[in-house]
């Protein structure tokens, strides 16, 4: 494990004007690979990218919920990979006891410490 | 050039707070240099993830290796069978003529329990600790009926079984699938029993050009990548494509159409998904058949194609660095007919996986297939 530097690496989500929010990422216009991350180049196939913000809703992929110690952290919590609509697959926490495979999330306030978070839809 | 192992060797595997990386690491190459029959190698690759600064020199000096190349390589899980595969290139091109290849690593003084997440990860920051990760695969495969729990555990009964016969493992035992299904929920739907243990070990290998010698295990072909985006256009859980693209590179550096002909494998089983959605990838069994061949007894002591008769990583135990080589070490073991307890009998045909994970939106940090034969 190395020390965190100041930047923080997760994804940044934004509110938009309509109140919701979105992750703030990148779209590669000769391949199509999208990212949530700020990166200079296409992950897939090297090309420059332009910014792209994804969501507000997506779907789970997967989830699990983490029964053991993590440092800074207090389990049990729920994890989810979720596919932004449009977009890129995010690791994301979710509100609420858990997050059934395939089922419809969006994306909610990030946590006091900069957690992606979605919230099940009903 | 043809390429053979030449000797191996391994320390135990398990907590071993108590002793130091120089005396791990002393075990391991002193019993490499015995089963060479020689001392006298020209170069050094070290394999370590979580070794301090200057670890391998340390390690080498107090064994009088010194005044060599010494080159440390970080690879994740598989950063042992990258040593070796750099050390197999090293000898191929003849660059050297006598290699040392070396993992080794420390994890009961470096963690109470799993690894802790990387904060410069955006996953890691997140919270993703490695169970987790291979927990969401593990989601994935029940909910899409690749799998049942039962078949889950299946592979944690087999392979506790197996390590019964390894007096080098870190944990044995003849566990039931209800045993194993009842342990302590780890990231769900992972269980304690189906979760590899902290660990500390080293192991090596001394490599060279073949000569033809009775205990001399050819390496017919090894393989080395990096992971590529993984992401919702995918088909796969992931390290599957990755596993897949490395083990292709394999076959054909070996002259292989497929795995057909292979007897015995060492693969990356750090969680019981990973060796399901591994033997799927090698193309051991058909994609979604991994759990059925498990609990059926396929892969197995005394089935078709016996995976990870050492124990595997559930079971030996997994110090991330030395993992490979002693991965490597148990199919040289095998296929000099070595085995003791745990020999598939007439093994002619190896292979070893390793797969190393921890950088998000990648399939895997880095995968190492190899390929070796029988004297
Ligand atoms: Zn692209």
């Amino acid at each position: 494990m190395s020390q965190p530097s100041t930047v923080d690496p997760r994804p940044r989500v934004e509110q938009g004007p309509d109140g919701r929010y979105r992750v703030e990422g990148i779209r590669c216009p000769s391949c199509g690979e999208v990212a949530a991350f700020a990166w200079p180049r296409c992950p897939a196939c090297r090309s420059g990218v332009g910014p792209a913000s994804f969501g507000p809703d997506g779907t789970v992929w997967s989830s699990t919920v983490v029964r053991i110690p993590v440092p800074g952290r207090t389990p049990p919590y729920v994890l989810a990979y979720v596919d932004l609509d449009d977009g890129p697959r995010v690791l994301a926490h979710v509100t609420g006891p858990g997050a059934p495979i395939g089922g419809r999330v969006r994306l909610a306030p990030p946590s006091a410490d900069g957690d992606v978070t979605v919230e099940v839809l009903a | 050039m043809t390429v053979a192992v030449h000797g191996v060797g391994t320390s135990h595997f398990g907590r071993q707070p108590h002793r130091d990386l120089v005396a791990l690491a002393a075990d391991a190459v002193q019993e490499a240099f015995l089963d060479a029959g020689t001392d006298d190698i020209d170069a050094v690759w070290v394999g370590t993830v979580f070794g301090p600064p200057g670890v391998a020199q340390r390690v080498l000096r107090a064994m009088g290796v010194t005044g060599i190349p010494v080159v440390t390589v970080e690879n994740a899980c598989a950063s042992g069978t990258t040593a070796f595969a750099e050390a197999h290139e090293a000898v191929r091109t003849g660059r050297h003529g006598r290699v040392l290849a070396l993992g080794l690593e420390q994890m009961s003084t470096a963690f109470a329990g799993a690894i802790t997440p990387e904060p410069t990860d955006p996953e890691g920051r997140s919270g993703l600790a490695l169970p987790a990760l291979y927990a969401m695969a593990a989601a994935r495969y029940l909910h899409l009926g690749l799998a049942t729990p039962e078949q889950l555990a299946a592979v944690s009964v087999k392979n506790h079984a197996h390590a019964l016969h390894n007096p080098r493992a870190q944990y044995s035992g003849r566990h039931t699938v209800a045993e194993v299904l009842a342990s302590r929920m780890i990231a769900d739907p992972l269980t304690l029993l189906q979760c590899c243990p902290t660990s500390d070990g080293a192991a090596a290998a001394v490599l060279a050009p073949a000569t033809g010698g009775a205990r001399e295990v050819t390496v017919r072909g090894v393989a080395l990548r990096s992971g590529a985006p993984w992401n919702h256009r995918s088909p796969h859980v992931w390290g599957h494509d990755l596993v897949r693209r490395t083990a292709m590179d394999a076959f054909a550096a070996a002259e292989l159409l497929d795995a057909t002909d292979v007897d015995v494998a060492e693969v990356h089983d750090a969680f019981t998904i990973g060796e399901i959605v591994t033997t799927e990838a090698l193309g051991f069994v058909a994609p979604g058949d991994g759990g059925k061949a498990a609990a059926a007894g396929v892969t197995a002591l005394g089935g078709v194609l016996p995976v990870n008769p050492s124990g595997g990583l559930l079971s030996r135990g997994h110090p991330l660095g030395a993992t490979g080589l002693a991965q490597l070490a148990e199919i040289v073991w095998q296929l000099r007919g070595e085995a003791r307890g745990r020999q598939v009998e007439g093994a002619r045909l190896g292979l070893v996986e390793t797969m190393g994970g921890g950088v998000s939106v990648l399939d895997g940090n880095s995968c190492v297939v190899a390929v070796l034969e029988a004297p």
